[in-house]
């Protein structure tokens, strides 16, 4: 239930009668309606602006005609629209004819041909002769920016850029120079750009005159063949275009057309400029055998055989469960699903697990919990018509920067309330009318999420009676809630009472709200008692009040989502069906012939299991726990131990390096298949182009592997598996996706609304001396692949941790210094600037470089790390 | 010789820290973080330091709120805000229709010749920046300049670089603080 409700308006366009939204702009009506309107300046993702003067129509309003620029004047019930009328083509070609006054006309070398809204505007208005001297600018190209080059004798001062810069990514790069005839687009100080490079720009520019200095192509973008996939970075799940030329990919770029994915065009730096990992001559180019500690080339048959006879000899030494595999949050839907068949149906082991689920298997039980009260969330769309956002423990621009994007463009449109929970200032600018910042002490999580739920009760914000009615431990539940008094919450977060209710004032409205909750949480030691504590929340507003609520687990890369989704635990198969469920598990014999698992559980403590020597061969399908587990030294040391090791990667990762065999796999680009997304959407994954050199997708590698083993699988087509995955998971029926995505939806019937009382309630971290480390994914990294990645490692080239100014000068450090960082297990080297976003006492290390291992100083260990920070040398 | 000394020269001003001192008065005296203030704020600026800089820019729009490409934005509308430390005195060249028939263009060529600056340019000695005037009213004294402090009517352009050369850089009586606050 939005707080902004909107009627629909009766319009005739063109003689066409079509009902539209109240207060929409004329143009986006033409536009959804498909009947064409000249314009170069709207966007409608962003504030009307009105800069161009081309969008011309003419209305008949009670009998009364008028001229109106369509962008701007929003449609009213009643109104006639006439567009391309003789009267309203000769004004918007005047304009349009004196843009083309200074524009340069070389097409063929402009990244736009083809795709230019100058272009198809100069072609929908036939305006095919200037009656103006030409005077054509000639100014040198600007290439002192990293990645985007500025070409502004292309420049018709549209201020798409300027805005979408300001509105859609809350950074205001750029503005406008000067002003009147010599108006120019600009960077501070024309300083080099010092911004998130998400490229927006680029998308919006309607001529070319932003570039993708990345693009291994300039000229006739038309040309380039198109193909839609999804990012597979993090877990948002943006669609963008790959395109190629000659069988290489040259570029990304968003695509904004209506109902294309999740994202609306929206792309951040890692999704735009992470194509480097594609064609990359790092790649691992042949199957890698290990003889007497050397890497050694062989080919597909001898790997394969080489597998296949290990894990028969090892089925038949040391019995099924002895195997296991580690599945992997970058393969896909169907890999994923392969590659638990693999194990429970031709090896007879239930020993898989993925990395996620090894570290916190609660996160999967959070999911099915959410759906058990009654929270089913709303597709990720929608997060743009959200009346409140409760982003919690989340550093928004680094983690999910589209998601940002969709925030901001409701605090726009629909006035969204944003409440930011973090332990850090987090930078995130938008037009929200309320922004609520809840900057609380590091580790104090818990306490935060629980005192809002107290607000809401004792302030009867919502409807107690109804809650009470509706889930039976209401009683038990307050209960647990009476240490988190005003005074005690302050004490532990350091938070004064009257943000935090003003807060749960807003987040307890009647609204449409959603909760985005950041992957630290799992760093705090009680992601768990946390996350529990936020559903309680949402659990208490969506029964206690009218609305909606969604909340969405944390996961960190594409499919981390998906992977769960298609069994790659030891504790469900596909589609949450636990593996004690004899139904279940007579289904998937059907499906697959054989499916008898033992009751023996080694998933669960893999490593160790490792180490102890149950587990005797391993299969790691596309991770790197060596470097992004936080148990780096269990990981080395069972990985050294276990007697086989397999490993398919793209790279040769730490992991790799350890493995008895090592496969090449193919990249996003070169694969077909889905992922699936943290709101569940699950998405399309096309290739592009033809796998590089002998590498192959883990699907094919998969088959070939059952084929070794003497069992081939019966479906070896991505449809095919396809139809599998949905005979035997009931929400994964009906939404592999052509070119719209569907969310899957929980099996709704089995709502039991229940309050997950935290045993432990105090929730507090012991008082921590010294600093406490913060770690998470940096604006230009994430995972393994993106160092790889030539663009994204010139603009995020080192890594910098962040340190409070006070706290340096405390220390006697400045920006620019180098600081041994050192905690009780490990010691790192690492430069450092200082930041008034990271609070005092704390200090912040991005997590993806490989010389910064901070892994290493956590090793394992939970909760919050303390450092000792000095300078180095 | 000159290249030498001008490599120097710039040299020393990157080596020379600015004192953030009066930037951070004006700053800390303002009201409220209005963004109304930014113009006001901008021109106590310019009148403590003789331009914007950069550092006082970050200082200034951190407290405002307003980002550096924004208030770079304002700047580039204003030719009287400066963004590079000028020459010990200004001189604003008047380009007035009646200044410009009367021999302002050979006014300004002189000046390029002797010391190498084009309107909107400082010469490398930072003794001079020069700037342009649409009209600065006095047309029935055209050509004329303003130099520092100093108004020159009826200017022979001939006589341009007599005039020009009574200013030196050792000139201590007039220091440049005081001449600004003036």
């Amino acid at each position: 239930m939005s707080t902004v409700t909107k009627k629909d308006c009766n319009v005739s366009i063109n003689g066409k009668a079509v009902s539209v939204p109240e207060g929409m702009v004329i143009l986006e009506a033409c536009n959804q309606n498909e009947v064409p309107v000249s314009n170069l300046c709207y966007n409608r993702k962003l504030k009307p602006f009105a800069a161009c003067r081309t969008c011309m129509v003419e209305t008949v309003v009670d009998g009364k005609k008028e001229l109106v620029y369509s962008c701007t004047q929003p449609v009213c019930d009643g109104m006639e629209v006439n567009t391309g009328t003789e009267e309203t083509d000769r004004y918007n070609k005047a304009c349009l004819e004196m843009l083309l006054v200074e524009h340069p006309l070389d097409c063929p070398i402009c990244d736009k041909s083809g795709v230019c809204p100058l272009q198809d505007n100069t072609d929908l208005l036939q305006l095919f002769d200037g009656r103006f001297e030409i005077q054509r600018r000639n100014e040198p190209s600007i290439k002192t920016n990293p990645i985007i080059e500025f070409y502004l004798n292309r420049c018709i001062m549209c201020g798409l850029c300027v805005r979408a810069c300001d509105e859609t990514q809350g950074v205001q790069a750029l503005d406008y120079h000067k002003r009147g005839m010599s108006v120019s687009i600009g960077t501070a100080n024309d300083e080099p750009l010092d911004c998130e490079f998400c490229g927006q720009c680029i998308t919006v520019c309607p001529t070319g005159a932003l570039m993708d200095m990345t693009s291994q192509a300039r000229g006739l973008a038309a040309m380039f063949t198109e193909t839609h996939t999804t990012c597979n970075y993090c877990s948002w799940g943006c669609t963008f275009k790959l395109e190629s030329k000659k069988g290489q990919v040259v570029r990304i770029e968003a695509d904004e057309s209506y109902n294309v994915g999740i994202n609306e065009g929206n792309l951040c730096a890692k999704g735009r400029l992470g194509h480097g990992i594609i064609h990359n001559d790092q790649r691992i180019e042949a199957p890698l055998m290990n003889v007497g500690g050397t890497h050694k080339e062989v080919t597909w048959e001898e790997a394969l055989k080489a597998i296949a006879d290990r894990m028969e000899t090892t089925v038949n030494r040391s019995g099924p469960d002895s195997l296991a595999g580690i599945g992997s949050e970058k393969l896909t839907n169907e890999e994923n699903y392969l590659f638990q068949k693999l194990f429970r149906s031709l090896l007879g082991s239930n020993q898989v697990t993925n990395l996620v689920n090894l570290r916190a298997p609660y996160l999967n039980q959070f999911t099915l919990n959410c759906f058990e009260n009654g929270i089913e969330s709303q597709p990720i769309t929608k997060l743009q018509e959200a009346d409140v956002v409760l982003i919690f423990n989340s550093d928004l621009p680094s983690e999910y920067p589209v998601g940002g994007n969709s925030i901001r463009f409701g605090t726009v449109f629909t006035n969204t309330d944003i409440l930011i929970a973090n332990p850090r200032k987090v930078v995130f600018d938008s037009n929200a009318q309320v922004d609520v910042r809840m900057t609380y002490k590091h580790g104090s999580d818990l306490a935060v999420a629980s005192r809002l739920a107290r607000i809401i009760i004792d302030n009867k914000l919502v409807d107690t009676g109804k809650a009470q009615s509706a889930i039976p431990n209401y009683k038990d539940w307050v209960q647990s809630l009476a240490s988190y008094t005003a005074k005690t919450v302050e004490q532990t977060t350091g938070l004064p009472d009257d943000v935090l209710t003003r807060a749960a004032e807003r987040f307890a409205r009647d609204a449409d709200r959603f909760v985005i909750i950041g992957n630290d949480v799992l760093d705090t030691g009680h992601g768990e008692e946390t996350l529990n504590a936020l559903l309680n929340l949402c659990t208490l507003v969506q029964h206690g009040s009218t609305g909606s609520v969604s909340v969405y687990p944390p996961r960190e890369h594409c499919n981390s989502q998906g992977v769960n989704d298609m069994g790659c635990t030891p504790e469900f198969l596909p589609g949450y069906q636990s593996t004690k469920d004899s139904a279940a598990l007579k289904k998937f014999t059907a499906e697959w012939g054989t499916c008898s698992l033992s009751d023996t559980n080694l998933a669960t403590d893999l490593l160790q299991n490792c180490i102890s020597g149950a587990v005797k061969f391993l299969y790691i399908a596309g991770e790197d726990p060596v470097q992004s587990y936080y148990k780096p030294q269990l990981v080395k040391e069972a990985l050294r131990t276990v007697p086989f090791l397999v490993v398919t990667d793209v790279f040769m990762t730490d992991t790799a390096r350890m493995a008895d065999l090592v496969l090449p796999s193919s990249t996003f680009a070169e694969k077909e298949g889905s992922y699936t997304n943290m709101s569940r959407h699950v998405q399309r994954v096309a290739p592009a182009v033809l796998p590089q050199g002998v590498s192959k997708p883990d699907f094919d590698i998969l088959i070939e592997l059952a084929e070794a083993l003497g069992k081939p699988f019966q479906n070896t087509d991505i449809t095919t598996v396809q139809q599998e995955i949905a005979n035997v998971t009931p929400a994964y029926k009906g939404v592999f996706p052509g070119n719209k995505s569907v969310q899957w939806k929980p099996d709704s019937t089995n709502v039991k609304p229940n309050f997950h009382i935290n045993a432990d309630s105090t929730g507090q971290n012991g008082n921590a001396e010294g600093f406490t480390l913060q770690t998470n994914n940096h604006m230009f990294h994430i995972g393994s692949y993106t160092q790889y990645s030539k663009a994204l490692v010139e603009i995020g080239p080192e890594c910098v941790a962040e340190l409070h100014p006070e706290d340096a000068k405390d220390l006697g450090i400045a920006t620019g210094d180098q600081i041994v960082v050192e905690s009780s297990s490990g010691k790192v080297e690492v430069k450092v600037k200082t930041s008034k976003v990271t609070s005092r006492g704390m200090l912040y290390i991005p997590k993806n470089w490989t010389g910064v291992p901070v892994t290493a100083l956590r090793n394992g260990e939970e909760g919050l790390i303390n450092v000792k920070i000095s300078k180095s040398g | 010789m000159e290249t030498n000394e001008t490599a120097t020269a710039t040299e020393d001003t990157e080596q020379e820290e600015i004192n953030l001192a009066p930037a951070e008065e004006i700053i800390k005296n303002l009201p409220d973080n209005s963004r109304s203030h930014l113009i006001p704020t901008l021109q106590k600026i310019q009148v403590a330091y003789r331009y914007l800089p950069p550092p006082a820019m970050e200082l200034l729009s951190e407290f405002l709120n307003i980002t550096r490409a924004e208030i770079y934005g304002v700047i580039s509308f204003y030719p009287v805000l400066l963004t590079t430390e000028p020459g010990k005195y200004i001189i604003k060249l008047c380009y007035g229709t009646a200044c410009f028939v009367k021999g302002a263009p050979i006014i300004g060529d002189k000046m390029h010749e002797r010391y190498h600056m084009r309107p909107g340019d400082t010469d490398p000695t930072k003794l001079f920046t020069l700037q342009t005037a649409s009209c600065l009213g006095n047309c029935g004294a055209a050509p004329m300049a303003i130099i520092g402090d100093d108004t020159y009517g009826n200017i022979d352009p001939e006589k341009t670089l007599d005039i020009l050369g009574e200013y030196t850089l050792g000139d201590a009586e007039t220091p440049e603080t005081e001449e600004a606050t003036a």
